[in-house]
């Protein structure tokens, strides 16, 4: 299976643009659902393919939907980018049915999306794909100093901890007065 | 472009650590005190169980390694001289980078030592498994008997070129002192008339090589250990018929296989008749167990000898080697 079109409304669910592997047609024929992310874009995937997300796969796997309800009821992802889902889609469809490889060569590639990935691959529970987006993230450090470490993983200083934490405590004990001073005004 | 780690949730976050190597993970922990103690949780909560560390203390070079299962060792941590550092003003005990790991540049040859390790192990939640030291490295013995409760795994005396030999009082301090569960190592020098009168082991494996001459009869039939191996043994033929004698009456009862290669040409003439040993022409494997290297071997013919509790053995003997695999149940 190959990626699901892009841009498509949600009212004319994306295809699957591939022919089939082999003229040989399955017995029983292959049952697909659709989801959807944050821009509404439908993408239609089949069971297989879904299989790697442990959260679709337990969405689906008693639901026993006829192809007509499966396009009526697209699973919405609310919390994913469309981007984001159609990689995600693209990859499941990459490795329908097939063991994965140790190392991946098709992960996308665009770094600057890769913390939106690693949370949606998360969510969805897909394992082999959040494993090869961590890899990625953990050989971004290697022979880094940690300075460079800190600047390449955004971790704050030991002075910039604990401005933040003096901060969050003013913030704190300002709320906690608002909330006493509300309190006695409620009691009069 | 930069990855906000701290706000992946927890099980993304466990999972990265649990990809970094360790050489990373102590490099990442000096970026900051909060990701320090974070490390440390994920550690404390998972222990790296099958990790091995070892401190290494031979000649200049003082470092912390780590043994991952079927993977090479890697330094984590190392600690040098000061003076091994260029230009004159330097904070005590500096600290600095190179692309591997983290360097501690100290005054004090045995504080950087000290320092390294405890900061690893304290990282790592993980107890010193194994010790490599040359004569300069004697001190680490106690010092790591005292500092954690679990037993040595491994203990290496290695011989150091730079030095001629350990001295008579330093290696029999070492010997009396080490204490490890699973393997000795001694690649020593000593002087000739060296001689150890104590007890080595329980442990399971002893290698001592190239120089084994101050090894007695006595010794071996003192040393606990599931496998030995030595070399250049200056043991006779009538003390092993005595150690044999000593062996059938329940000596040495843990002992599976033993492999001693003689420093001369050594005569074995007819045993005594009294250790009631036949010729064998059997072919038998055996496996010499060592964690992570099990090897099988083949023994082919020989001598056959028996235990008073029915426990066989198969001598092999050339004249540069002694070989005896016991057949335990």
């Amino acid at each position: 299976m190959s990626s699901t079109e892009q841009g498509t409304s949600s009212a004319a669910p994306a295809e699957p643009t591939t022919a089939p592997e082999s003229a040989a047609a399955p017995e029983v024929p292959e049952s697909f659902y659709y989801v959807h992310g944050k821009d509404k874009v439908v993408h239609k995937v089949s069971a297989g393919a879904l299989q790697h997300s442990a959260l679709i796969h337990g969405m689906i796997s008693n639901l026993g939907y006829t192809e007509e309800q499966a396009k009526a009821n697209p699973f919405p992802f609310e919390n994913i980018d469309g981007d984001i889902l159609q990689m995600v889609v693209d990859w499941c469809n990459q490795h329908k049915g097939k063991p994965t490889p140790p190392e991946d060569t098709n992960l996308p590639k665009q770094k600057e999306k890769l913390f939106d990935l690693v949370l949606a691959v998360n969510y969805l529970e897909i394992k082999e794909l959040l494993t090869y987006c961590c890899k990625q993230v953990a050989m971004m450090v290697k022979g880094k100093s940690p300075e460079e470490i800190r600047e390449i993983w955004m971790i704050p200083t030991d002075a910039e901890d604990e401005a933040a934490e003096k901060e969050a405590k003013k913030r704190a004990g300002k709320e906690a007065a608002g909330e006493t001073a509300a309190a006695a005004g409620d009691a009069k | 472009m930069p990855f906000p780690i701290l706000s992946t949730p927890h099980v993304v976050l466990s999972e990265i650590i649990s990809l970094l190597e360790p050489n990373e993970i102590v490099t990442a922990s000096f970026c900051s005190e909060n990701l320090r103690r974070l490390l440390k949780s994920h550690f404390h909560q998972r222990k790296p169980s099958k990790w091995r560390l070892y401190m290494v203390d031979y000649d200049s070079n003082r470092h912390v390694e780590i043994f991952k299962p079927i993977r090479n060792s890697t330094t984590v941590m190392m600690a040098k001289n000061i003076s091994e550092l260029a230009g004159t003003a330097h904070r005590p005990n500096e600290l600095r980078f190179s692309p591997e790991f983290p360097v501690i540049y100290s005054e004090d040859r045995l504080l950087g030592a000290k320092m390294i390790v405890d900061y690893v192990t304290d990282l790592f939640k993980l107890d010193v498994y194994g010790l490599c030291i040359d004569i300069n490295g004697i001190w680490a013995i106690d010092w790591i008997n005292n500092r954690q409760e679990k037993m040595l795994g491994s203990i290496a005396l290695s011989k150091n070129s730079n030095y001629n030999w350990y001295g008579d009082e330093i290696m029999d301090y070492a010997l009396r002192n080490a204490r490890a569960s699973d393997w000795f190592y001694i690649t020593d020098n000593v002087f000739d008339n060296f001689r150890y009168n104590g007890k080595l082991g329980p442990a399971d494996h002893l290698v001592i090589n190239p120089s084994n001459h101050w090894v007695t009869i006595g010794n071996l039939m003192n040393f606990d250990f599931i496998n030995i191996s030595v070399s250049g043994s200056r043991i006779s033929f009538s003390d092993l018929t005595s150690f044999l004698r000593q062996w059938r009456v329940g000596g040495s009862h843990r002992l599976a296989y033993l492999s001693l290669e003689f420093e001369l040409d050594t005569i074995f003439e007819n045993f005594d008749e009294d250790l009631e040993i036949v010729e064998t022409t059997e072919v038998r494997k055996y496996r010499v167990e060592a964690e992570g290297d099990d090897s099988d071997y083949e023994i082919q013919g020989g001598y056959s000898i028996q235990r008073m509790d029915g426990v066989k053995a198969t001598i092999n003997c050339d004249l540069r080697l002694f070989l005896m695999v016991v057949w335990h149940a």
